[in-house]
Formats: C-alpha cells, sequence, structure tokens
C-alpha cells in the first residue's frame, strides 16, 4: 500500500472532467493568465521605453512560458510549481545573485556609488569659498534659455551679471528693490518656482568673478544669495586624473576604484568596480579570525543542532502531551504555549537580557533569592543562556508543527500497535517517532540553518559577549560564525559590504553541503519505514 | 512565562521602563493604551489594519501556493523533481546579509514601471513575502502530502474527476491540519517580520505594527517602552484569535475521519 | 504541442482580455503620476521629532508651494538607510542626523556642503565646530547636547563639590547606590569620558586649527592609566560605585524610585524625572580630579544629500527656515535641547534646567566625528567594563591602546 503512494503518474488527466466545471475553470484560466499577459506586457513596453531591452524580453520569455505551461495538456507538475517558483526566482534568488555580485565588488565605505557620483561628489567638496569674501544678494536671470546671475556688490550697491562663460559685468538700468538688483534690462528674472523647476542648472551655475580664475566664481545654493568659491580639485575627463589646483598633485584612476595619487594617498570616496575573488582571497588569507575560528566554529555548531533538538524535543513533548490531555481547558493552555511566538522576538530578547541581569535581574533577584550568577557574563553560562532564550523563543513553532504532524498519523497504527502488545514508549518510538521524523525532518534541516545563522539573538542578548579578551578582534564567547564575520567586514564605521558577501557565501556554501547531505540521508530514512 | 508578564507589567504602568525594576505591576493604569491608541503620529489603528491586511492575503496566497508546490512533489514523478525539492529550501539558508538592501533596489526598479507594486505598496511588501512562502512551507505540507493515501485520488479519477478538480475539492480537505498550521505560522511571520516591511514602507499610514511599533523604541534615549508593550499585545491579538479559530482544524483528526 | 481548436479559442480570448485589462492599466497609471511638477522635498527625521518640524514645513509649503514631506525614520537604521539609498537615487533630499557620522557620511560622498552664508555667526561655536569636517560645513546645526548630573534635590539639597563629596553626601541621606550612570556589559564610554578627560586623558590630540589628529591618540597618556586606576578603585574590587549591571533602565529606575540622588545623564531623561514628581536640580559632573570633568558635546543637525535634486529649495529650506529662531525653539520644546542658534538658545536657558545643562556644555568637548572614531569605540568600553569588573587596570589599558593603534593603522 504504501509503496503505491510513490508509483509514477505521467497520466495527468487522460478523462474529460465534467462540462460545467470544465468551462468555468477555463475562463477562470483565462481571466487570470489575460491578467498576468496584460501585465507583463506592459511592462515589457515600459522597459522598452526605458531603453532596457535585455530585462523587457526576459519578461517577455517568462510570460510566453507561463502561457506554455497551463496551456500545454502536459507540464503537468509546472503548473503547480510556477506560482511559487516565479516568486520564488524574483525575490530570492534576486537577493542571492545580488549578494554573489557584491561578493566579487569592492562595495563598502568609501567605495558606494558610481564613479561619476564619486567625481561630482569631490568636486563638490572641494569648492572653498575665498578668504573673506562677503555674501552678494542675487537674483538669478534667464537670456533666451541662458541662465545668468545678476548680482549686487554689497560694498557699493552696484549691479553685475555673468553667465557660466561671461564673467561679470557692469549692468546699468537695474532695477533695485532694497538695495537689490531685482531686474535688469535684457533679462528675465526668475521667480522663486523657476528658480526650483530649474535646479540642475543652477547648481552647475558658477560665473566667473573676473577674467582671473584665481578670483574664483560665483556660486548660489539658494537662489538668492551668491558666494565666491574656489575650486581646490579639477577634474580631466580626458585623462581621467583630478588635480589638486593648490598643491599640484596629480590623482589618477588605476582601476582601484578610487583617484589614487603617485605616493599612495587616496581621495574619498571613490566608487564601486568589481575586484574578482580579491574578497574571497581575503576572506580565507584573513589573519585576525584565526584564533577565535576554531571554537567559533564548534559553538555555532553546538548552538544550531543545540536549539533545534531542545526545541524539537519540548514542542514535541507538549504536542503529545496535549495531543492526549484529557483535561480541561486545555484550548488555553496550548494558547498560552503559543504566545511566546505571537510577541515581536527582539522584545522578549531584551527582557531576557534584562531577567539576566547579574545584580538587579528578575531570575537572581527573585527567583534564586539573590544569587549572583552571572548568566550572561559567564563564558559557559552565556552560551546556556543563549541557547534557553533561543529555545524559549523558538518551542512554540516546534509544538505547532509537531501537533499538525501528529494528526497525519492514523489512530489505527497506534491501535494496531497496542493490540500487538507494544508498551506505550514503544509504540512511540518505533512508530511515531520515525513517522513524525519523516515529516519533520525538512523543517528540521531549514531550521537548523536558521539557527546557524541568528544573527538576531547574539546580536541582542549579548551583542556576542562576554568578550574574548585574549584576541584583538572585539568577538565574544557566544558569537556565531556570522556575527564573527560582521565583526571583520564591519570594523569601526567601516562597512565592507564586499567582504562581508564573501564570507556569506562561504558560510552559505558550508550549510547547503550540510543540508544535502543530511537530506540524501532523510531520503534512506523515508526508505525504512515505507 | 515571566518575560511576558514583564511585558504587560510594563505596559500597564504609564512611566515605566521594561527592566528597570522587579517589582511587577507596582503601578495599575491603562494610559499607555490610550496614549498609543489617540497619538496623532502613531496611527496605531492603520498600522493594524495595515497589518490585518499584509498577514491576511500573505497567508491565503502563500499557503495555496505552498500547498500547489506540495502536491505536485508529493504526487507526480518528474525530472529534477529531488532537485527543486533540495534546491527550494537551500536557497532560503542563504544569510540574509545584504536582503533588504537586494530587495530595495528590485522594488524600486519594479515601482518605476509599475508604482502600484513598488516601494511604499502592501502589493509590493507581499510578493515579497511571497516569494519566501515556497520554502518550508512546501516540506511541511510535502511531508503531509505523503500521508494522505493515493487510493483517494485514484477513486476520484475513476470517477472522471480532473487533477486540479481532485486538488481542489479533496486533497485540501484532507489536508486541513497542516493547511491551518501554514496558514498561522504564515500570519504570525508577517505579523512580526520588520526589517524589509521597514525599508520598503516609507509613509507612517502604509506601515505595519512591527514597523510602526519599533519606531516608538528604536531611539534608547526616547524610548517609550510602555507604549510599545501595550502595543505589541495589542498586536498579539489576531494572532490569538485566529489561533483559537483554528485550533480545531490543527488538533481535530479531520484526516483521520475523512479516511475511512 | 497539437495545436486543437479549443487551444486557438482560448488564446484568442486571452489576447481579448489582455487587451481589455491592459486599456484598464493604462487609464489608470495616468491619473497616478505627475506630481513633482513644482517640487517637492523629502526629508528624513527621527520619529519623535516630526511634530516639532511638521510647522516649519506647512510654513514653507504656504510660502513657496514646494511639498515637503516628513518620513519618521528608525533611529537605529537611518545612517546606514542613507548612506545605502542615496547612490540609488532614492534617497530623502535631507537627512536628520549627529555630527559625529560626518567622517562615515563625507568618506561614502552622499552628502552635500552646505553653505551658512553670514548665518554662521549666529551659531554657537561648538556647533559650527562639529558642523565642520575637513574645513567644510556640511550640518546645519540644531541642538547641542551633552550630559550632566542630575541631582534630587529633596535628597540632597547642595550640589556635590567633587566625586568624593557626591559620594559622602549620597550615602549621609542614607542611600546605598547613590550615585548611577548607565553602563552595560559592554560598557558605556561616552558617559565616563568626562572621568577621563578629569585626568588629563582626551582619545585625540588637536592639530593647530583645532581637529581632531587621528596620529595622535592620547589614550594610552600618563592620564589615560591614572584613569583607569581610578576605575578599578571604583569598581567591583573598590568601592562598588561602578557597576555594569547597571543599565539604562536599570540606572533611570534607580533614580524615580528615588534609590540614588545622582544620575549622569542627559537632558533626554530629564522629563521622565519630572514626570516622576521628582525636585530635579542640574549639577556639573564632579570631579575626581582638581581638573574639570568634561563631557563629549554632540551636535544634532540636518545633512543635504549629495544626489538631491532639489538642492537649491532643500538648502533654502534648511539655512533659511530650519535655522529661524521659531523653528530651533520649537525642535527645543520638543527634545528638551539646547538650541544651536545663539538668540535661540539664549532663550531657552530661561528654563533652569537647560541652563544648568549650558553650563556644563561651556566645558565641553565635541565628539570626533573622524573615521578612526570608530575603531576607538569597539574596543574602549569592553576595556573599561572589564576594569570595572577587577581586571588588571594596566594590562587591560595597555591592550586598549595596542588594539586601537592597530585598527587605526
Amino acid at each position: 500500500m504504501a509503496l503505491s503512494t510513490r508509483s509514477p503518474r505521467r497520466t495527468a488527466s487522460r478523462q474529460p472532467a465534467l462540462p460545467s466545471t470544465s468551462v468555468r475553470a477555463l475562463l477562470l484560466k483565462i481571466v487570470l493568465l489575460a491578467i498576468i499577459d496584460a501585465i507583463s506586457i506592459f511592462a515589457a513596453f515600459m522597459l522598452v521605453l526605458q531603453d532596457n531591452w535585455v530585462v523587457a524580453i526576459v519578461v517577455l520569455v517568462v510570460t510566453a512560458l507561463v502561457n506554455w505551461v497551463y496551456f500545454s495538456r502536459r507540464l503537468l507538475p509546472a503548473k503547480y510549481l510556477t506560482p511559487g517558483l516565479i516568486f520564488l526566482a524574483v525575490f530570492q534568488v534576486f537577493v542571492l545573485l545580488y549578494t554573489c555580485y557584491v561578493g566579487f565588488t569592492n562595495y563598502g565605505t568609501g567605495h558606494n556609488g558610481t564613479k561619476e557620483q564619486a567625481v561630482s561628489s569631490l568636486l563638490a567638496s572641494s569648492l572653498q569659498r575665498v578668504e573673506d569674501s562677503p555674501t552678494y544678494p542675487v537674483t538669478v536671470v534667464d537670456r533666451l534659455g541662458e541662465l545668468g546671475l545678476l548680482v549686487t556688490d554689497p560694498e557699493t550697491g552696484d549691479a553685475f551679471v555673468g553667465t557660466n562663460d561671461e564673467p561679470l559685468s557692469r549692468v546699468s538700468g537695474a532695477t533695485l528693490e532694497g538695495g537689490k538688483a531685482v531686474a535688469a534690462p535684457g533679462w528675465t528674472s526668475l521667480t522663486f518656482q523657476d528658480v526650483i523647476a530649474r535646479t540642475d542648472e543652477i547648481t552647475s551655475l558658477a560665473v566667473p568673478y573676473s577674467s582671473d580664475p584665481n578670483d574664483g566664481a560665483l556660486r548660489t545654493p539658494d537662489g538668492s544669495n551668491a558666494y565666491r568659491y574656489l575650486s581646490t580639485l579639477e577634474f580631466d575627463a580626458q585623462a581621467g586624473t583630478m588635480t589638486n589646483t593648490q598643491t599640484g598633485v596629480v590623482y589618477t584612476d588605476r582601476g582601484t576604484g578610487a583617484f589614487v595619487a603617485d605616493d599612495g594617498a587616496e581621495l574619498r570616496p571613490g566608487w564601486q568596480i568589481t575586484v574578482g575573488f580579491d574578497n574571497f582571497v581575503r576572506a580565507f588569507t584573513e589573519q585576525s579570525i584565526r584564533g577565535p575560528l576554531i571554537y567559533v566554529t564548534i559553538w555555532t555548531f553546538v548552538f544550531a543542532i543545540g536549539s533545534v533538538a531542545l526545541c524539537f524535543g519540548l514542542g514535541l513533548l507538549l504536542a503529545i502531551t496535549f495531543q492526549n490531555a484529557r483535561m480541561r481547558g486545555v484550548k488555553y493552555y496550548r494558547l498560552l504555549l503559543i504566545l511566546p511566538y505571537a510577541f515581536p522576538a527582539f522584545l522578549s530578547i531584551l527582557v531576557w537580557k534584562g531577567m539576566m541581569n547579574e545584580s538587579f535581574g528578575f531570575l537572581n533577584q527573585v527567583i534564586f533569592g539573590g544569587a549572583a550568577i552571572p548568566w550572561l557574563t559567564d563564558p559557559t553560562l552565556a552560551k546556556a543562556s543563549a541557547l534557553l532564550v533561543n529555545v524559549w523563543l523558538g518551542f512554540p513553532y516546534m509544538f505547532l508543527i509537531c501537533t499538525g504532524a501528529l494528526q497525519a498519523i492514523p489512530d489505527e497504527l497506534t491501535e494496531a500497535a497496542t493490540m500487538d502488545g507494544a508498551k506505550g514508549w514503544q509504540v512511540f518510538r518505533q512508530i511515531k517517532l520515525p513517522l513524525l521524523l519523516s515529516t519533520t525532518a525538512p523543517v528540521l534541516i531549514a531550521s537548523f540553518a536558521f539557527n546557524f545563522n541568528n544573527f538576531n539573538l547574539v546580536y541582542l542578548l549579548n551583542n556576542g559577549g562576554p568578550r574574548d579578551t585574549t584576541t584583538s578582534l572585539p568577538v565574544g564567547h557566544t558569537d556565531l560564525l556570522i556575527s564573527m564575520v560582521y565583526k571583520v567586514a564591519f570594523t569601526g564605521q567601516n562597512r565592507d559590504y564586499g567582504l562581508a558577501s564573501a564570507f556569506s557565501i562561504i558560510i552559505f556554501l558550508i550549510v547547503a553541503i550540510i543540508a544535502v547531505v543530511s537530506f540524501s540521508r532523510t531520503k534512506a530514512l523515508e526508505e525504512i519505514q515505507r | 512565562m515571566f518575560p511576558l508578564l514583564f511585558v504587560l507589567s510594563s505596559a500597564l504602568n504609564p512611566n515605566g521602563t521594561l527592566t528597570g525594576s522587579n517589582a511587577l505591576f507596582s503601578k495599575i493604569g491603562i494610559d499607555s493604551f490610550w496614549r498609543i491608541l489617540s497619538d496623532d503620529k502613531s496611527p496605531y489603528l492603520l498600522w493594524f489594519w495595515n497589518t490585518l491586511k499584509v498577514a491576511t492575503v500573505t497567508a491565503v496566497a502563500s499557503t495555496l501556493m505552498g500547498a500547489l508546490a506540495a502536491y505536485a512533489f508529493s504526487r507526480m514523478r518528474f525530472a529534477g523533481r529531488r532537485f527543486g525539492l533540495i534546491t527550494i529550501v537551500v536557497i532560503q539558508m542563504f544569510p540574509q546579509l545584504l536582503g533588504a538592501v537586494a530587495i530595495f533596489l528590485m522594488m524600486s526598479a519594479i515601482g518605476d514601471v509599475f508604482p502600484a507594486f513598488g516601494l511604499n505598496t502592501h502589493t509590493g511588501l507581499i510578493m515579497v513575502y511571497l516569494g519566501g512562502a515556497l520554502g518550508v512551507n512546501t516540506y511541511l505540507m510535502y511531508g503531509f502530502f505523503n500521508t494522505v493515501p493515493v487510493e483517494i485520488d485514484e477513486a476520484a479519477k475513476i470517477d472522471g474527476a480532473g487533477h486540479a478538480r481532485i486538488f481542489f475539492t479533496i486533497i485540501l480537505r484532507l489536508v486541513a491540519p497542516i493547511l491551518a498550521v501554514v496558514a498561522l505560522l504564515s500570519v504570525i511571520t508577517s505579523v512580526s517580520e520588520y526589517l524589509i516591511a521597514s525599508v520598503l514602507l516609507i509613509d507612517p499610514e502604509n506601515q505595519t505594527l512591527a514597523v510602526g511599533l519599533v519606531k516608538l523604541v528604536s531611539n534608547p534615549r526616547y524610548a517609550d517602552w510602555s507604549a510599545f508593550s501595550a502595543g505589541a499585545i495589542m498586536a498579539a491579538i489576531p494572532v490569538v484569535a485566529l489561533f483559537l479559530a483554528l485550533q480545531r482544524y490543527i488538533v481535530g483528526g479531520i484526516t483521520a475521519g475523512a479516511v475511512k | 504541442m497539437k495545436v486543437t481548436k479549443k487551444g486557438a479559442l482560448s488564446l484568442g480570448a486571452i489576447a481579448v482580455a489582455s487587451a481589455f485589462v491592459l486599456s484598464g492599466c493604462q487609464a489608470s497609471s495616468d491619473d497616478g503620476g505627475d506630481k513633482q511638477a513644482s517640487g517637492s522635498l523629502t526629508v528624513w527625521v527621527d520619529a519623535e521629532r516630526v511634530d516639532a518640524l511638521q510647522g516649519a514645513a506647512d510654513a514653507y509649503t504656504e510660502k513657496t508651494g514646494v511639498e515637503v514631506d516628513l518620513v519618521a525614520k528608525d533611529n537605529a537604521t537611518i545612517k546606514d538607510d542613507f548612506i545605502q539609498q542615496v547612490p540609488t537615487g532614492e534617497g530623502p533630499d535631507i537627512v536628520m542626523g549627529a555630527h559625529d557620522w560626518l567622517g562615515e557620511l563625507t568618506t561614502n560622498g552622499v552628502v552635500a556642503p552646505l553653505e551658512l552664508g553670514d548665518s554662521a555667526g549666529d551659531y554657537l561655536d561648538v556647533a559650527i565646530q562639529a558642523a565642520t569636517y575637513d574645513g567644510t560645513v556640511y550640518m546645519l546645526p540644531y541642538a547641542v547636547e551633552n550630559i550632566a548630573v542630575l541631582r534630587n534635590a529633596d535628597l540632597v539639597p547642595e550640589a556635590a563639590t567633587s566625586f568624593d563629596d557626591m559620594i559622602a553626601k549620597g550615602t549621609a541621606a542614607g542611600l546605598a547606590q547613590p550615585f548611577v550612570v548607565e553602563q552595560g556589559a559592554e560598557g558605556n564610554p561616552y558617559h565616563l569620558y568626562p572621568f577621563q578627560t578629569a585626568f588629563g586623558a582626551p582619545v585625540f590630540g588637536t592639530d593647530d586649527s583645532g581637529s581632531y589628529d587621528a596620529g595622535d591618540l592620547q589614550l594610552g597618556s600618563e592620564g589615560g592609566y591614572e584613569f583607569a586606576a581610578w576605575l578599578a578603585s571604583q569598581g567591583k574590587t573598590g568601592t562598588g560605585v561602578f557597576n555594569t549591571d547597571i543599565d539604562g533602565a536599570i540606572a533611570k529606575q534607580a533614580f524615580l524610585d528615588g534609590t540614588a540622588a545622582f544620575w549622569l545623564t542627559g537632558p533626554w531623561n530629564v522629563g521622565a524625572a519630572v514626570d516622576a514628581g521628582i525636585n530635579v536640580a542640574i549639577d556639573p559632573i564632579p570631579s575626581p580630579t582638581a581638573e574639570a570633568a568634561q563631557p563629549f558635546a554632540g551636535v544634532k543637525g540636518f545633512f543635504l544629500s549629495a544626489e538631491s535634486k532639489n538642492k537649491v529649495a532643500a538648502t533654502d529650506f534648511l539655512v533659511n527656515y530650519l535655522g529661524s529662531e521659531d523653528v530651533q525653539l520649537e525642535l527645543f520644546q520638543a527634545g528638551n535641547i539646547l538650541p544651536a542658534l545663539s538668540a535661540a538658545a539664549d532663550t531657552a536657558a530661561s528654563d533652569p534646567i537647560i541652563a544648568g545643562f549650558q553650563a556644563v556644555g561651556g566645558d565641553a568637548v565635541p565628539m570626533p566625528a573622524i573615521p578612526a572614531m570608530g575603531s576607538v569605540w569597539q574596543y574602549w568600553g569592553v576595556s573599561e567594563a572589564a576594569i570595572i569588573n577587577g581586571e588588571d587596570p594596566k594590562a587591560t589599558w595597555d591592550k586598549l591602546v595596542a588594539d586601537v593603534s592597530a585598527a587605526i593603522g
């Protein structure tokens, strides 16, 4: 009987379905597909407008595939899998690919954006106000689409006008309002709304003060006042170099994602570039993690396995207890059990942290009558505490799953076994547990992976502490692999997303291999009991 | 249970800290509940509604998608089935370090084409949640589907039912307990999900409870733990109600009856 | 696959239905977009400051027609979100933050210089000093924050003259732990810094222009070791004045319950103490030496995004609106902090609490914004916590200095 469950079935629906439902189902199918098609055609259209041909083609191909899947008479499994797979591909796989991509770049502090952004940011920061220069009241003016500044000299009250190309020159006949020139013949004054609408032009407007470039240029950051600036950096787009006009030092782009001078000095910000396997090489050769690596890895496994085993054990125990319990109000006891899961985990973790405080915490003060148990400050006890809190947070999940899974075990099985003279414990060990494990094994593996990377718990409870004072890394005794590598990649204010991504990928490979191996073992488990 | 008592105590003490004192319930008042319900800049009821909306749609859609996939994996044999099963769950093990950044970039790109699905929309958020729906859910249900005797399908097929009909009208009923569990887990996950929601939902009137409430305590210097606890307690109400409503499916033993 | 009649029929149906839905989409998407015509500003602010800014934002919209969209952000992630989102073009035009972010923001090229013009002279010196990085101003300051001692004047009527005097006065009032300061398992160097400076050991030395010099690490000076020794004597194995188990919540509760008479904390906690009915007085930080105990000053302000599409309006809004006395006073009322604008600060100082903090602030030094400071934070607190908990002060401080020097490189 059990074997037939697994018998292959390629013959999907050779029998015609009942006519009335079939028409309705077909109509529903057409409408749903029509909506999807319309959305993707629209998307492709918009993407083409944005010149994004590659994505547009991908969208169309995927849509065609979806249509084909639902009209083909074969491909039955695909009909069931497509909806989930599309969302999976779009959101999960994208995250994965993006992380991989970042792992090959130098994305991080100082390499945050594109080269153009870096250049414009450098140039903007290099503007220095000419010493002791005054504030010039200005009006932004327009002549046949060319912007200019109508400047009032704050000392003499005389009016000048100039543009990007023409240095300031005196104008006569300017209209003055409260000592400030607001209009000049031949020029149209911009209203504030116009100024805002043409922000881009105005931010790039620099009117030379005189024909001598060393006098600087006037710029207006807010449209009503201008200041005289000298730029200390000059960008040569042709050569791709930045030159410091005061010191004469030339900074060149040497493919390292920043402008570098001959003496190695770098201009910050730089920009994002791909760096090949550099991050992976660094991850493997990083000296500072050598010391703590072994014990952190061991603890990570202990934590992940321990959490899963304890959560599952406790959840299963409670599920069985409640399944057989004939007491009143069992409904509400169950509710109490899932409550920890219904509250935000970070809130619970912070409460636990407070309760475990050595001198003032609830555990020591109230439960243990004033004892000084170093729950979070002793290396060993802190590990136990982390496990305890994690089990408290995680067992309701396992409880729910076990409760559901227990329903899948037909009572007949237990009854039959009991009649054969098996005792309660034997029934459980030999019949229920293997069945339960086969349904829940994938969940256990997934839960292992989750706890392997359970950054939040470690971070919020104790920030990986107590700190290991024997190394120079800020690593602590409850740090997991994932939190340790973050501490390596994010030192102080320096965030190296590239390195962190490389580490993430390496950790992912470790967990994935463990998972795949465990799955093959699960398969074996399934075969035995069937 | 003690941590939850702390939360309750803190919610009832209008000026309280979360863990500053062990004298639980030293002051009792419902000021914090009023404070959070009446505060203009934290539209609690709106957050509540948003959360309900997002959680319900996500739960229904992800349970359905998971069930579809689990059915395919359980009843059909096709090339790449085993590979698919493993891949789905392995992908979910990827560390989500850059998850929020990647999803933000993705959604802002989608938003350029479809403002209705992009940043700051509930549809967008739900879509992201659905992306994570396949993994563990499929597995949970897959195990459960395997326990439903295949004779039931066969019998139905002989009666002339198509695969869709078998799935929707027969199988889904038989696996009601696991559907209930998955739906409940999905609701709890999306109610408490913070990271992605906080990046995607920008306007206060669009935010979910998790995002809104965390803002109350995110600055340790001005953290209002009392209001936060009150908010968290009220946020747990739908979960509790849903659990009570679904409990009879989860533990009811419907399968056993139907098989006979 | 074989194209059946039914298949062809349904394909046709799909095409028709698609066209229908598509036209619906088109129609509805038309009235959705195009709101940017008159320009709008997106401003990210701490959640608790939205109300204070709303008035200024509305007034600005009324005068200029520029929409100002205030977005309350999670204080814990606002900086990282800003750095990540600015290069994508999705970030805000303006972000609220603290001056010690400047090193990180400029290194990432996400902030644009801000010209305060003549108004620069209207701000407190410490505010302008903090807003300037590498000689360029990047921030519109709105508040200056520093810590001071909150005293329960009903328990101890007179201010303490020195650290030992404070403990003596508190003990005389019958308190077991008269003085509390926020610590934690990883210490809290920000709150211990005044005592460290009293021993003459700042973190970094300053260069000629008064900026911090990353190459001149002063932690390891003689004063640093004296401070470490003193800290050990006040820790677990000494008098027990400092205790790493006292975190923010416990310190607050102790002061509110009247079991502590002195609380070293910032203006952000004054509201809770006053609400709890405590007669609060603000005192200078009692020094353990003859030198003054100088706390860090933190300056809050607004930054302009380097990728803002609306720099002119943003600059105008910041310099000419948020820099006005009215707005600065409104922000002060929302958060009990000293305004950065001198005129507003003088008005605010009529409040004895603010005046108390301002007096202490006279001794304050700006918190270093240079990137090297990040490396210091990473090791500093844990070392201090270890010393408080009885580790050898000399050896621990040696390791701190070595680790920090290595990290700065």
